[in-house]
């Protein structure tokens, strides 16, 4: 069997085996990992430049459609199925009620998409995977939100996916191809002739990518669907999902930043409104993350607030930017996960998805609560872990470019990150443990050997950064840009510094042993229980002070809300609500016709299908 | 041994970081004694703010027995070394309340004291002079209250449960008061 | 021979550290005695802080589980792993490694554990205290960080090392000179970062019991302190590669650390707190101001790398 082939074949044999189990679950998870550890073994009998062509009678038409490997597409697939095989395996003993065989129908859908050489196979996965993602959203813990949150999810991504619908049918009837390529060679051709045919086609596409990575102003949905799909499947959604909108970007920028297109400061305009998007995405994720109180929802803010970052850094289309676009995406991806995976590791254990709810879980949860602290450092930017390196690439991008501005925002974005990064930290993990909580225990023997992986990666891809860089520079290299030098594995290269990661390492590694060793010299100290705290004087139980009451997480940020209210007034509550509102009145309208049936999206979805077919019909 | 001994209390001896029980009128002589006049920073005496960071406790007058239940917890919550202050006559022998229901008489009955200031209520010039004197004491190894304290935990926990049982209940519904919203 | 040069390297780094905190815990000990001069006291003597020290590390403790140890340890740690990367007069122990923002995230780390550590307390004064310490770092970092992208701009390195060889030769050379705005933010955000008045808010001491600090003591205040005494050689000798051009030798750089340090102190003994949300804002307006008028006139004169 080709290799190519099998990448989609496998895991929809292994979704329709899944389906057929599907009560019982334990089978059922075995076999949602095996199907992607399966897959994963294929990925090593291909190689850059692998091509399979079929013809597909259509019609009376004949269409050419095909996969085919390139250095970006291997990139996406190693990564995605990777962090599948992860998650499944943590999923093995978790009792979410995640379906196994939609995620493999997810995974089937996103290897075509990385694969696909024709819009019309790449449309097909896009829908089937927003298809399978949607019904998997609608499994979650509370029906009636998780229906609203598939709802709203549905009703973006139909958006998106008729605006590339259209811009689909407007290529092909331009070229009479379907073929990726030879379009974009097209557009590129006449580019010089009309620019404004062109962007209009491409920022058709754009959409739905926005849509599908949360950018903004289409990032609406990304909390409602991340506070409400089940917990098994955030993880992939923020870490995996987002990163088909980066792939569709990336298949389209080579033409808007051509030479033909007026620039701003050097830079291409569709490119620096693009990057602007990415930069006012980051800032917004940002402030929005720390003002949350539930632990996924500001945990989709950041995400997408990361998505931010990663935009600005492709929209710069340089070999630094794009090198750092994509770094990050790895980077995100991981840390992402490791966060991810903890925070519903802690959610199965309290039961509850509000931080103020939380508290002091760190006592009972030793290994994740590392986990999660290694997470958030790397998410933080901070060496030696992996994320360091990205962020530090982007912000070199950036400013290279003398784009001071933006540069400032993701700067700005990048510190704010602390803040809800340090609230999450402390609301969950840190301050007093509650009563509540006494029996929690640590996670299962599979969690912690999933979380001990994670938490080796962010230390190894932080240190030895080399092993993604070197793939990343092919990439770069295949869009015809001049890859970024580089002296090893240790190294993160940019324009103004290199930096050895590993000399970092053993530094901050000897400086630590140090401080154990001071700590250990000096005077001997005492253990004391939680509730010898200073508390002014005042006898706690002669307060009835419990610990809830003495754990400060609520509001964390009252002060600063203050400051940013009279921003958030005129953006959030003018245009982002608005926007919601509207989106969310047309989704109850549509849901009171339907009676909110998981079928709706179904039939709009043949709808589409039919639409194409008549529109098929016109155009030939 | 000893010289190391002798070095750590000679440092111990000037760094004294002090956590002002302020219960009696006499804390009104404290910000003279820490500001310009009279300036207790040059003896390395600072104002701290928790029990955790402090050496000296210091007690600024009468102690009425609810106050007193919270002067033993922050005790307790200090780490060793640490010396207490009594300020005034009141912590000696009463002062004038001598005869009150609810103010203790001896503060050494229920913490142990390394110093008292007589007086009522001392001047600065006597604050200083005892900071200098208890300096002193520790320098020499001398002020041990903290280890009398532990050796002799019985009688002073005898001698705290006697009065201390009149404290309580201090509240009758507790979950009344403290319920929030 | 590597053994050798690693066990060289380490006695050096061992050395630096020895200095950087001695010389921290100096500058507090001056700091003080100004103070008190300026409040018309006797003021302790400059070595107080040097007693107070050898007093924490003496003195008994409390501790909240291992968390809280890791944290504190995780405080001081990173800072002087930092501290190898930094040019200290004409030495830098790492110089091929001397990248800015490489010592300022390793600075974040160091804040980052601290946060752990005193948060594993449970206390909500501490918890309080770190919010107001975070919500003041989004202020002064935002300036600060437009300064230092504009520095980048301007010597087009991201090396200490090579910014401070940059500006070899004489007065007229340094970044001073050449960026008086960016010195000007710099200088403002240098207050924040240091804590001292008017954005001392995370500590307090009357208002919620000295914030993050509530519950050291002994060693853990005592690391706190080495923390903030390394952190204050770091922050000053940031600013004086950057702006000040380095120093032929270590007297000469301590010199100039000791300048900015007395600015600082100045400014901490006239004026009051701010509410931390006029601190935070209060950065966004001038100083930020300031940075990114810094780094326009940085690129209008031809900053801009050719890609
Ligand atoms: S000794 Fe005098 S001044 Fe001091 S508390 Fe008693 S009555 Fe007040």
């Amino acid at each position: 069997m080709n290799s190519l082939l099998a990448l989609l074949i496998v895991p929809v044999i292994g979704s329709a085996a899944a389906a057929v189990l599907q009560r019982y679950r334990l089978v059922e998870r075995l076999i949602t990992f095996l199907t992607f550890s399966v897959t994963f073994l294929f990925l090593f009998e291909i190689k850059i430049g692998d091509i399979l062509t079929w013809h597909l009678d259509f019609l009376g038409k004949n269409l050419e459609m095909g996969l085919q490997i390139t250095p970006l597409s291997i990139f996406m697939l190693y990564m995605t199925i990777a962090f599948g095989i992860v998650l499944t395996f943590y999923n093995l003993s978790e009792r979410s009620k995640m379906k196994g065989f939609l995620l493999l129908l997810t995974l089937a859908a996103s290897n075509w998409i990385f694969m696909s050489t024709d819009l019309i196979g790449f449309f097909f996965a896009w829908e089937l995977m927003g298809w399978s993602s949607i019904l998997m959203i609608f499994g979650g813990k509370r029906e009636e939100e998780s229906r609203h949150g598939a709802l709203y999810y549905a009703m973006m991504s139909i958006g998106g996916s008729y605006s590339m619908l259209i811009g689909i049918f407007l290529l092909s009837n331009l070229t009479g191809t379907f073929s990726i390529q030879s379009n974009v060679s097209y557009l590129t051709l006449i580019l010089g002739l009309h620019p404004w045919w062109v962007l209009g086609i491409v920022s058709l596409f754009f959409v739905a990518f926005m849509v599908k990575s949360g950018i903004f102003p289409f990032h609406t949905w990304v909390p409602h669907t991340y506070g409400e799909a089940p917990d098994g499947f955030v993880p992939y959604l923020s870490s995996v999902m987002s990163k088909y909108g980066v792939y569709g970007f990336l298949i389209f920028l080579p033409l808007t930043s051509g030479a033909h297109v007026p620039s701003v400061l050097g830079l291409a305009w569709p490119n620096y409104v693009l990057l602007w998007f990415g930069s006012v995405t980051a800032v917004a994720g940002s402030v929005l993350a720390f003002m949350q109180d539930d632990v996924k929802k500001l945990f989709a803010y950041s995400s997408f607030s990361n998505l931010g970052f990663i935009l600005a850094a492709i929209a710069l289309f340089t070999p630094i930017g794009l090198t750092a676009g994509m770094f990050h995406a790895f980077n995100h991806l991981l840390f992402n996960g490791a966060i991810f995976i903890t925070v519903i590791a802690v959610i199965s254990k309290v039961g509850t998805t509000r931080m103020s709810e939380m508290g002091g879980i760190w006592q009972k949860m030793p290994l994740t609560f590392l986990t999660f602290f290694v997470g958030i450092a790397a998410a933080a930017g901070i060496p030696p872990f992996a994320g360091f390196g990205s962020k530090w690439m982007i912000f070199q991008a950036m400013i290279s470019h003398g784009l001071i501005f933006a540069t400032v925002l993701l700067f700005f974005a990048s510190i704010a990150s602390f803040l809800y990064l340090m609230r999450a930290f402390h609301a969950i993990f840190l301050g007093q443990l509650s009563h509540k909580y006494d029996n929690v225990k640590e996670v299962s023997a599979i969690g912690k050997i999933t979380e001990v992986f994670l938490l080796g990666a962010l230390i190894f891809f932080g240190i030895l950064p080399g092993f993604v860089l070197d793939p990343i520079n092919s990439i770069v290299n295949s869009f015809g840009l001049k890859p970024l030098p580089t002296s090893g594995y240790e190294y993160i290269n940019g324009f103004f510094s290199s930096i050895n990661m590993v000399s970092i390492f053993i530094v901050v590694i000897v400086t630590f042993i140090f401080g154990f060793a001071l700590f250990a010299v000096v005077a001997k100290h005492k253990k004391v229980p939680q509730e010898d705290n200073y508390t002014a004087g005042q006898i706690p139980q002669d307060w009835n002070l419990t610990p809830e009451m003495y754990q400060f997480s609520y509001d964390f940020y009252e002060p600063m809300d203050k400051e940013l209210a009279p921003f958030l007034k005129v953006k959030i509550d003018g245009f982002f609500k608005g926007f919601g509102e509207s989106v969310e009145y047309i989704g109850e309208a549509i849901k009171e016709i339907f009676t909110g049936n998981v079928q709706i999206y179904t039939y709009l979805a043949v709808g589409g299908l039919v639409i194409f077919v008549i529109a098929g019909w016109v155009v030939w | 041994m000893s010289e190391w001994t002798e070095i750590v209390d000679y440092f111990r001896g000037r760094s004294m970081w002090m956590l002002h029980y302020c219960t009696g009128c006499g804390a009104i002589e404290l910000p003279p004694t820490m500001t310009s006049r009279w300036d207790m920073e040059r003896f390395g005496i600072t104002p701290m703010a928790t029990p955790r960071q402090a050496d000296i406790l210091l007690i600024t007058g009468y102690l009425a027995i609810k106050t007193l239940k919270r002067v033993i917890y922050t005790y307790e919550q200090m780490q060793a070394p640490k010396w207490v202050l009594g300020f005034g006559s009141c912590t000696i022998n009463g002062g004038i309340y001598w005869d009150s229901y609810n103010v203790i008489e001896r503060l050494d009955k229920y913490i142990p004291v390394d110093i008292y200031i007589a007086g009522c209520m001392p001047r600065p010039e006597a604050i200083l002079d005892a900071f200098v004197k208890l300096k002193e004491m520790v320098q020499m190894g001398e002020a041990k209250g903290y280890e009398k304290y532990v050796k002799n935990y019985d009688w002073y926990k005898a001698n705290q449960d006697k009065v201390l049982k009149r404290t309580s209940p201090v509240l009758k519904e507790i979950e009344k008061v403290t319920k929030i919203g | 021979m590597v053994i050798v040069e690693f066990l060289i390297k380490l006695s050096q780094g061992f050395g630096i550290g020895a200095l950087a905190l001695a010389t921290g815990l100096l500058f507090g000990g001056i700091g003080r005695k100004i103070m008190a001069r300026i409040q018309r006291r006797y003021g302790p003597p400059f070595t107080q802080n040097f007693m107070d020290l050898f007093k924490l590390l003496s003195k008994g403790s409390v501790s909240h589980g291992w968390a809280f140890d890791l944290g504190l340890v995780a405080g001081f740690a990173p800072m002087l792993a930092a501290l190898m990367f930094l040019p200290i007069g004409p030495f830098t122990l790492l110089p091929s490694d001397s990248s800015l923002i490489m010592i300022v995230y390793l600075m974040m780390m160091a804040y980052l554990g601290m946060a752990m550590g005193v948060l594993a307390s449970g206390n909500p004064n501490s918890a309080i205290g770190m919010s107001r310490a975070l919500m003041l770092m989004v202020g002064y970092e935002v300036p600060f960080a437009a300064v230092i992208f504009s520095v980048y701009l301007f010597s087009k390195t991201g090396y200490l090392t090579q910014i401070v060889t940059q500006q070899a030769g004489g007065f007229m050379n340094w970044n001073i000179v050449k960026m008086p705005l960016g010195f000007l933010a710099t200088e403002i955000a240098l207050q924040g970062m240091l804590g001292e008045k008017p954005f001392d808010q995370a500590i307090a001491p009357a208002e919620i019991a000295s914030g993050p600090m509530v519950e050291l003591g002994g060693k853990y205040l005592g690391f706190g302190m080495i923390q903030h005494s390394v952190g204050l050689f770091l922050e000053t000798g940031i600013v004086v590669d950057l702006f000040l051009g380095g120093a032929p030798n270590f007297w000469i750089f301590i010199a100039k650390q000791f300048v900015l340090y007395f600015i600082v102190i100045l400014v901490d003994a006239i004026l009051p707190r701010l509410r931390i949300h006029e601190a935070t804002s209060f950065f966004w307006k001038l100083p930020l101001f300031l940075g990114i008028l810094q780094a326009v006139i940085v690129i209008i004169q031809g900053g801009v790398l050719n890609v």
